[in-house]
């Protein structure tokens, strides 16, 4: 159920359920960021999504750095059956996912617009203390011109975007599901004057995008599935289609695990972030490299193969009051990085430096922490400098023992590793090496 | 290139050691511009700056008003954090050199980056 029982109008202050999609191997991240930042309740993780219940607003989940994407909870149950049972019975099931609890539609969506609504109010309440003399234009007018401009600083376009394709294994039959990826910031903002001003639910327009995977997508594709579903809501609630601007997106994931039913919070996936302009790393895993340091405030923490800075830059935003330091061999990359710094306004908090990683022109013990992704993968060539590269870092870094954390993935899926080093404390490890990364572990210790 | 970066470069051409530190600061380009000022994180950097290097470099730029050395009290002291704040933070290098202060070696400084990559025949290996 997608409220807490406690009334059709509970908006957040009563607690919503959400669930987020995240990359293999952030979901304890990502549960423990729900916790800690959203105080979030009844947290669960099945099958690449996290699940969670929260009071917090939009602006609050809007910081969530381990996530994909977030949703809020439709419905989740059972998976259909798809052995031994004829196709014309299944589809009347999923009918059933429309029909028989139709309250349970409707509670999300007023939660939803709850949401926006709020998010809307704050928006436009500051834009009031800025401009005291607007106060005679309509409302919607008010919304609408303030929040573009206020939101310019946020706008922005999604790029480099290959989320989907990566995170989830599963077939991916777009069906519906029309990737808007250029969406941004300030269209939503205008979507949810649209929303806000639907008084009558039976105003809204919406669209499904479904997935399909296991069992169920060797049976139906998800256009049928969407198709299906799509009917089933104008029949139940009176909404209509819109394939190109809906109000409302519907999301589906059918799968050999469960049947879940959500509405996507943010047009744009809080992995892309607003403040980077060009992403090396995936944010969320440069996030998580990040919070496995246990940067504290006062750090001098360096990143001696920073590539883009992307690393630097997602702890830059989460811990600001530490003193971090970019180190390249490539022209190319400090460019980027410079332009990544200039562009999420944060010249003044990273400092770069052209350096080799295994010439570190740092005096012994200088630095508290080194993040970094090392190149393993094709792209970046790295050669039989590894041992060189873990000796030069113990070397700058405190002598205080610590465990090296290493972050090491399949050549196949990303082609590089990444290492989470904090001198000052031990950390615990984490269970998802590669024998790259075990051997690392292996020739650092020994 | 900042003050407070400067303070933490060493030159690591073969043999030098610590006797490669400070470097020698020579700026052709010098820009200032101002940086929220974080009481808390400056407060917390003074402990770690080496205070000669801080000053030869500051001398070498002309810049006034840069405290000798930490104060009793420091960290509630906003006069003089914020003139540490100020070195540390507000200069930015953007082209010169650095000099190792014991082979001569010059490492250059542009658009505010020290490039201070050796070649194979420096290199300590």
């Amino acid at each position: 159920m997608a409220a807490v029982p406690g009334g059709r109008r509970s908006g957040p202050a009563a607690g919503a359920r959400f669930f987020c999609t995240a990359g293999r191997g952030l979901e304890p991240f990502l549960m423990r960021e729900v916790r800690s930042r959203l105080a979030a309740t009844q947290v669960e993780y099945i099958s690449g999504k996290v699940f969670f219940t929260t009071c917090s607003d939009l602006n609050m989940l809007k910081k969530l750095k381990s996530a994909e994407r977030l949703f809020l909870l439709i419905k989740k149950q059972l998976p259909f059956n798809v052995s031994s049972v004829s196709k014309g019975k299944i589809l009347n099931e999923m009918q059933r996912l429309t029909n028989d609890d139709p309250e349970s539609w409707l509670n999300a969506i007023s939660i939803w617009k709850n949401l926006l609504e709020l998010d809307a109010k704050k928006v436009k309440l500051s834009q009031k203390n800025a401009n005291p003399l607007k106060r005679k234009v309509g409302e919607n007018d008010i919304i609408a011109k303030k929040l573009k401009t206020e939101q310019m600083q946020e706008i922005q376009e999604n790029k480099e975007c290959q989320l989907e394709k990566q995170i989830e294994e599963e077939t991916l039959e777009q069906g519906n599901f029309t990737t808007k990826r250029d969406k941004s910031q300030e269209e939503l903002q205008n979507d949810v004057v649209e929303a806000v001003g639907t008084h009558n639910q039976n105003d809204l327009t919406f669209r499904v995008s479904c997935r399909c995977s296991g069992a169920i997508a060797r049976t139906f594709t998800a256009q049928e599935v969407g198709r299906v579903i799509g009917i089933a809501l104008t029949k139940q609630f009176g909404w209509k289609a819109d394939l190109r601007n809906p109000n409302l997106e519907i999301f589906i994931h059918l799968s050999d695990i469960y049947s879940v039913v959500g509405i996507p919070v943010f047009r744009v996936p809080l992995a892309s972030r607003a403040y980077i302009k060009t992403a090396g790393l995936r944010s969320t895993i440069a996030w998580a490299m990040a919070s496995l340091a246990e940067i504290k405030a006062g750090a001098v923490v360096l990143d001696p193969m920073c590539g883009l800075g992307t690393i630097l830059l997602e702890a830059a935003k989460e811990w600001p009051d530490v003193y971090y330091v970019g180190a390249d061999v490539s022209d190319s990359q400090l460019l980027g990085a410079c332009d990544n710094l200039k562009a999420a306004g944060l010249k003044d908090k990273i400092e770069l430096l052209k350096v080799s990683v295994i010439e570190l022109p740092l005096p012994s013990e200088s630095v508290d922490i080194i993040i970094s992704d090392i190149p393993f993968g094709k792209k970046f060539k790295l050669g039989k400098d590894i041992k060189h590269i873990i000796q030069e870092m113990e070397r700058s870094s405190h002598p205080f023992p610590g465990h090296f954390c290493g972050l090491a993935y399949p050549p196949a899926v990303l082609g590089t590793g990444a290492l989470a080093v904090n001198r000052t404390e031990p950390l615990p490890t984490w269970g998802w090496h590669s024998s790259v990364g075990r051997q690392i572990m292996n020739e650092s210790t020994g | 290139m900042k003050l407070l970066t400067h303070n933490l470069l060493s030159s690591h051409v073969r043999g030098v050691g610590p006797r490669g530190f400070p470097l020698r600061l020579q700026a052709t380009e010098v820009r200032i511009s101002p940086v929220e000022f974080n009481p808390d994180f400056v407060a917390r950097m003074i402990p770690k700056v080496e205070w000669a290097a801080l000053l030869e470099a500051a001398d070498t730029l002309h810049l006034v008003e840069v405290p000798k050395e930490p104060i009793q009290g420091y960290e509630h002291d906003e006069s003089f954090l914020r003139q540490m704040h100020h070195v540390l933070l507000e200069v930015d290098v953007l082209e010169g050199t650095l000099q190792c202060p014991e082979s001569g070696r010059l490492f250059p400084i542009s658009r505010g980056i020290p490039n201070m990559l050796l070649s194979d025949e420096e290199t300590e290996t």
